[in-house]
């Protein structure tokens, strides 16, 4: 019996192990993250000669496959200036954030950053891995005013780390046949809440196979919960939560009703938002602009069935201007411990400014420096819609971000993410769910 | 020149390294590289972890010293509760199950049956399989409107699909799922165990029983259980260990694309992940893996106790 016992023993240490190994993967690494720290101010004597030094750049991004403008981002920054190689690290979409931050407090040695979201960005921050970025404005001449306000709203005491080079909204999709067939006018440029289910209730059809649900809220946070802070009363980090009820309430009942799919079901079977609209399983599709280029792509490849398809705006609270809606901005950062660092803002330069802007657009995603000339050129893609209400849905009035830049913005979001999929999944009522966030919220911010 | 020689022959007489030490350090240079390596990867990282409970970290900013605050703030957390209850459900449910699934399966596929190698090979398969697509053909099979298994249960029993159970997307019914999926995965691999421990068994003390005239129901529960109480042992101390340990089959059943597991389904590691790597809370996810830490090591001490006092 010595032997299980020793064996017990070596188990125990080896579930020990594995514990204290995942929790201390990056922390172990972080001591030896110190002698880069050093790297930056050899290199930044170099940039004298900056011209024909071949430089590789390491520029950390998601879906490299599924992404229409890494590639002609790349290509037209190497054609101006060949002596830069530009590599991508794919770090994947799912929990991209937390990756980066893992790689980056393991020493990894990348240059570029891409920044997906606003809580990461904000946990990047605070873990000091960005470079201050107001400096390199100031002296490269940058006009922030270009960007719409939204760098404005990345700045973290009066500092900014990143530059956008992506400013995605929300809109409504619509498949054109489906509506054809139900006899149902198509959505508007102008919709409250309540004309947006009105139309939804009507557009849905069938049973089982040939079910068409008249609405689509994909199972992210934001595809539900904030349609609470478009009438700008509230926002999502200030603490308190009631305000979401009447939203909670209008999406539950679609979701009892089959107007909507089951949240439970879409998450389980891992349905991606974009499928269902493919095979026309959806009379209207609540998105962000990046999806106009995708499904562009897809009519064209065959994959996506839904071909007459046409966009407008976000619905809105009552009293609200159309066009309200909300908004994701995607930036680029620069790593702090890079030794690459003049390089890598030369090319951050690029692609968050006009030239990387126009290549952009060129694919049917919407850059952050968005100018009458770039909505004019992306609503001219093939392909796009050719109606005046889908070009004119475009034109934003005012955009709220998903999330807004707080020091606690990440813990926020943990909580809401926690609670929205309780609310939704019916492990809890409405009411208790927005006193957790309620509660919860207020201790991380009073921390 | 005498004085060497002093040395040298007080040397001889009482040499620095006598033949017990010397063996002894043989034994120990044995040892040395795999303890070496425990010691570099488990050990240090371990005494860090232990450190890391009682402090204020987010993986860059200096560390703050803060007591017991973790594990006081554990107390109250009702998140953390939800997980560690939600685990030891799990453990309940699985543990029991999973070693009555396997003995029996071991049990049946030691007669001499037609096709007993396909059998197991059959059985073993799910255990090897990947754990990604399993638990996506899973999901599809027990989808709630669309799966087969709540169209043949409408079929047979004539309840309308949707006051079916909805399995994995049914909070009630999640935890459940999870169970049945894990025990069909692993039981295979701890038949192979049981079976092995069922060769060890002495077949004079079968005969024995039969000439006492035990019939094959006393014959499983006075022979093979006792006889086979170590591998018993083994299996159920790995099977609570891995329970506790579970992570790998929640997320790739439930969390869906964005890794977010809710109150019914949240397990002790992905709340210990999602503290560390999403809160950026390294120092309370410490303590939240001290405390489980905590909770193996007294299972497997019970264990110990019952076996000294059981197995031999």
């Amino acid at each position: 019996m010595r032997f299980k016992k020793t064996m017990g023993i070596g188990l125990t240490a080896m579930l020990a192990a594995g514990m204290v190994a995942g929790c201390s993967g990056n922390n172990g690494n972080s001591g030896a993250t110190a002698a880069p720290t050093a790297a930056p101010t050899n290199s930044s004597s170099a940039p004298a000669d900056k011209g024909n030094e071949p430089v590789t750049l390491k520029w950390a991004l998601w879906d490299w496959e599924a992404t229409a403008y890494y590639e002609p981002l790349i290509k037209a920054y190497t054609e101006a200036n060949p002596h830069v190689t530009i590599e991508y690290v794919d770090l994947g979409s799912t929990d991209y954030m937390t990756m980066l931050s893992t790689q980056l407090s393991g020493g990894a040695d990348l240059d570029v950053l891409t920044i997906k979201d606003i809580p990461g960005y904000s946990n990047l921050v605070k873990q000091n891995h960005l470079e201050p970025l107001n400096g390199f404005i100031g002296e490269s001449g940058i006009d922030t005013a270009a960007y719409g306000g939204t760098v404005e709203q990345i700045q973290v005491k009066d500092e900014v780390y990143a530059l956008p080079f992506r400013s995605d909204f929300w809109l409504i999709y619509y498949n054109k046949d489906l509506f054809d067939k139900a006899g149902v006018p198509y959505p508007t440029n102008d919709m409250t809440f309540d004309q947006y289910e009105e139309i939804a209730r009507k557009v849905t059809s069938g049973s089982g196979a040939d079910k068409v649900y008249g609405a689509h809220h994909h199972t992210w946070r934001s595809a539900v919960q904030l349609f609470g802070i478009l009438d700008g009363q509230n926002t999502v980090v200030d603490g308190k939560y009631e305000f979401l009820k009447p939203t909670y309430e209008r999406i539950l009942k679609l979701q009892d009703d089959g107007i909507i799919m089951d949240y439970a079901t879409l998450k389980t079977s891992s349905t991606h938002y974009s499928g269902v609209f493919y095979n026309n399983s959806v009379a209207t599709l609540n998105m962000g602009s990046w999806f106009i280029a995708t499904q562009i792509d897809k009519v064209k490849s065959g994959e996506s069935a839904a071909a007459n398809w046409g966009i407008v705006k976000y619905p809105h609270p009552e009293g609200v201007e159309p066009g309200t809606t909300l908004g994701t901005i995607t930036s680029l950062a620069v790593n702090k411990k890079s030794a690459k660092k003049d390089a890598a803002l030369d090319f951050l330069k690029f692609v968050t400014g006009e030239e990387g802007a126009t290549v952009i657009a060129s694919t049917g995603t919407i850059p952050a420096i968005k100018n009458d000339e770039v909505i004019s050129s992306i609503a001219s893609i093939d392909g796009f819609p050719t109606d005046e209400n889908s070009k004119e849905a475009l034109n934003t009035f005012k955009t709220y971000l998903e999330m807004p830049m707080h020091e606690k913005s990440a813990d926020i979001e943990v909580i809401l993410n926690e609670n929205h999929d309780n609310i939704m999944t019916k492990n809890t009522s409405i009411d208790k769910g927005l006193e957790d966030m309620n509660k919860r919220v207020e201790l991380v911010l009073s921390n | 020149m005498q004085k060497e020689t002093t040395l040298a022959t007080g040397k001889s007489n009482k040499p620095f390294i006598t033949r017990g030490m010397k063996d002894h350090l043989v034994a120990y240079s044995f040892i040395a590289p795999n303890f070496i390596g425990f010691a570099l990867f488990t050990l240090v990282p371990m005494i860090f972890a232990i450190i890391l409970a009682f402090v204020k970290w987010d993986g860059s900013n200096p560390m703050n010293y803060v007591g017991i605050d973790n594990f006081i703030r554990l107390i109250k957390d009702t998140t953390f509760h939800k997980a560690l209850w939600n685990t030891v459900v799990y453990t309940i449910g699985v543990v029991p199950l999973t070693m009555a699934c396997a003995l029996a399966l071991a049990i049946l596929l030691n007669q001499k049956i037609v096709g007993r190698n396909f059998m197991r090979t059959a059985f073993f398969f799910p255990y090897v399989a990947s754990l990604v697509a399993v638990a996506a053909v899973w999901n599809f099979i027990f989808s709630p409107t669309m799966g087969p298994i709540n169209n043949l249960l409408h079929t047979i029993t004539g309840i309308p699909i949707e006051d079916l159970p909805r399995w994995a997307a049914d909070k009630d019914w999640a935890m459940f799922t999870v169970i049945l999926f894990t025990v069909w995965k692993n039981m295979g691999y701890y038949m192979v165990i049981y079976l092995a421990g069922l060769q060890g068994v002495n077949p004079e003390l079968y005969e024995a029983a039969e000439l006492d005239g035990a019939n094959g129901w006393k014959r499983f529960t006075n022979v093979t259980i006792p006889q086979l109480a170590p591998t018993t042992f083994f299996v159920l101390m790995i099977l609570v260990i891995n329970s506790f340990k579970v992570y790998d089959i929640f997320i790739n059943l439930f969390a869906g694309a964005d890794n977010q597991l809710n109150d019914s389904t949240r397990v002790l590691v992905y709340q210990i992940y999602n503290t560390a790597f999403r809160s950026l809370d390294y120092g309370y996810a410490n303590a939240m893996a001290l405390v489980l830490f905590l909770i193996v090591m007294g299972v497997t001490i019970v264990q110990f106790r019952g076996e000294k006092r059981y197995g031999q």
